[in-house]
């Protein structure tokens, strides 16, 4: 009976050290280095033991990885930016502003990219002030709008889960509230945003491929250009892929970088 | 007693099937009118289908028509999902060494589509200018062939068509009876584009059908057919329906 009442504390044995392990560097044997050092040995075989189909595809590719590379950072200039602007404006209390935004998204997030790239090239192509529109500024423009969504509710989600005493604290302290945001409250989201934020940047990199339908040369296209006149599929698309990796691996560690320069508690 | 009607019939439907014709089936790209597309009810027409269907009846298998985008349409060939290809495909070298050609069944020059009053009429005047086509086909092959001007591929001839209309592209290459019919009889583009001129070209360039390398029995089976109706006329008729109404 008095057991019951006045329970033993349970004992938790959470051995040496703590629960959550720490984020240490393991060194070479990370699962990055392992998938960076083998995409570059398998491309480097192919291309020194068997030059005349994988290294020719590989020469293809140049200009291509230049244009991918164009159109991923300046969609994800356009998108951080579209980003920032809708999640602030979800979590607005301004009625309209916060209904633009959500609209925004909801409408953006239903629509498959490719039908966007679509949309805006070709569809929009028949207006007079669009037909002059570059393909290349087209894909940007389309992938940074789509990406712009996504990246709304990351920082929206964010941005919300900053206590709600850090703003409380902030206006006692007679910060307005643009103040309280940026120098308050965003350098702190950014820590929670960062990693998600960084996932988009990858998602964004490989959705890049989709622009090859507007007749952008990007790495794919040039990839099915080749295929298309040498018949030689397997070849020209493992190339493909294994560029394709070798650049979102590089892209990861850049991110994981940021991460962890961020990551004050871990900092000692 | 209904019973046994039933598993009559069954046996009677066992039976029947081998005796039908043989089933061959052809991947067609219908995106390139009037020698491959789709009609108002998503059937597959064109000369090239016309052509194939005649065949058929003619040598006695079963045409079936599988729509198939054009990238790749060699690389499903080669893996086996369908038994042959037809589908406006040039004859080339190139192409002969990974696949195997029927007869011949037509002859196409390469035609340039470019917008009214845009002073293009010889290759030469192509120089400098962005000129597209379709990927991996030979109006891709020559548009790459033009000295200091700018290719590009698209994955349908029509987005270039439709780009051309926009005018994003100085001019449009394609297999003439296709570049015809968008630049001279398409209700809207032949408003604004038309048909700037042919390349002539030293050696001919053929269309054929494609099978998979070392498939004699197919080959064979569609080259009879091919003989048997140029002999017989439906091989006229059929082009006479496709090209001869509009000249």
């Amino acid at each position: 009976m008095n057991q019951q009442s006045h329970p033993q504390p349970v004992k938790i044995d959470i051995g040496d050290g703590a629960a959550i392990p720490s984020k240490k560097d393991h060194g070479l044997f990370t699962a990055w280095w392992v998938s960076f050092i083998g995409a570059i040995a398998v491309l480097t075989y192919l291309c020194v033991f068997y030059p005349s189909p994988y290294f020719h595809i590989l020469s293809f590719l140049p200009d291509g990885i230049v244009v991918t590379f164009q159109v991923t950072f300046l969609s994800i200039l356009l998108s951080l930016v579209l980003g920032l602007v809708t999640g602030l404006g979800r979590l607005s209390r301004n009625r309209f502003f916060n209904l633009i935004a959500s609209t925004y998204v909801e409408v953006i997030r239903g629509i498959p990219l490719l039908v966007q790239l679509f949309y805006i090239y070709y569809a929009l192509g028949r207006i007079e002030s669009f037909s002059s529109l570059p393909p290349l500024t087209a894909a940007v423009l389309a992938m940074g709008i789509c990406y712009g969504a996504y990246m709304g509710e990351v920082f929206r989600a964010g941005i919300d889960s900053i206590d709600k005493g850090q703003t409380e604290a902030a206006r006692s302290l007679g910060f307005n509230r643009a103040q309280t945001m940026a120098l308050v409250i965003l350098p702190q989201a950014w820590r929670t945003i960062l990693p998600p934020v960084g996932n988009e940047f990858i998602a964004l990199l490989k959705d890049s491929s989709l622009v090859s339908i507007l007749a952008v040369s990007d790495i794919l296209r040039r990839g099915r250009e080749f295929a298309s006149e040498s018949f030689l599929y397997f070849e020209a698309y493992t190339v493909v892929a294994l560029v394709y990796l070798i650049i979102t691996l590089i892209l990861s560690k850049a991110v994981s970088r940021m991460e962890s320069k961020l990551d004050y508690y871990e900092r000692s | 007693m209904l019973r046994r009607a039933l598993v009559a019939l069954m046996l009677l439907a066992c039976l029947g099937s081998p005796a039908l014709a043989k089933e061959i089936v052809f991947a067609v790209d219908a995106t390139y009118p009037p020698m491959e597309m789709l009609d108002a009810n998503k059937q597959i027409v064109g000369f090239g289908p016309d052509i194939v269907r005649a065949i058929g009846k003619a040598a006695g298998f079963t045409p079936v028509l599988k729509n198939t985008a054009w990238d790749g349409i060699f690389a499903g060939l080669a893996a086996g999902k369908y038994d042959a290809v037809a589908s406006s495909v040039s004859i080339t070298e190139e192409r002969k060494q990974a696949m195997d050609f029927s007869e011949p069944y037509f002859e196409v020059q390469q035609g340039v589509i470019t917008a009214k009053g845009a002073k293009i009429a010889s290759i030469q005047d192509l120089k400098g200018k962005t000129i597209a086509s379709q990927m991996g086909t030979t109006g891709y092959f020559v548009a790459k062939t033009i000295d200091g001007a700018q290719a590009k591929s698209y994955d349908e001839i029509g987005l270039a068509v439709e780009d051309l209309y926009n005018g994003r592209l100085d001019a449009v290459i394609a297999d003439s009876p296709v570049a015809s019919d968008y630049a001279l009889q398409h209700p809207q583009y032949s408003q604004k584009l038309t048909l700037a001129f042919t390349i002539a070209s030293d050696k001919p360039e053929y269309l054929g059908i494609a099978v998979k390398k070392g498939n004699a029995e197919v080959l064979q089976l569609i080259n009879d057919g091919l003989k048997k109706i140029k002999a017989n006329g439906e091989y006229d008729a059929i082009y006479a329906k496709w090209f001869k109404k509009n000249n």
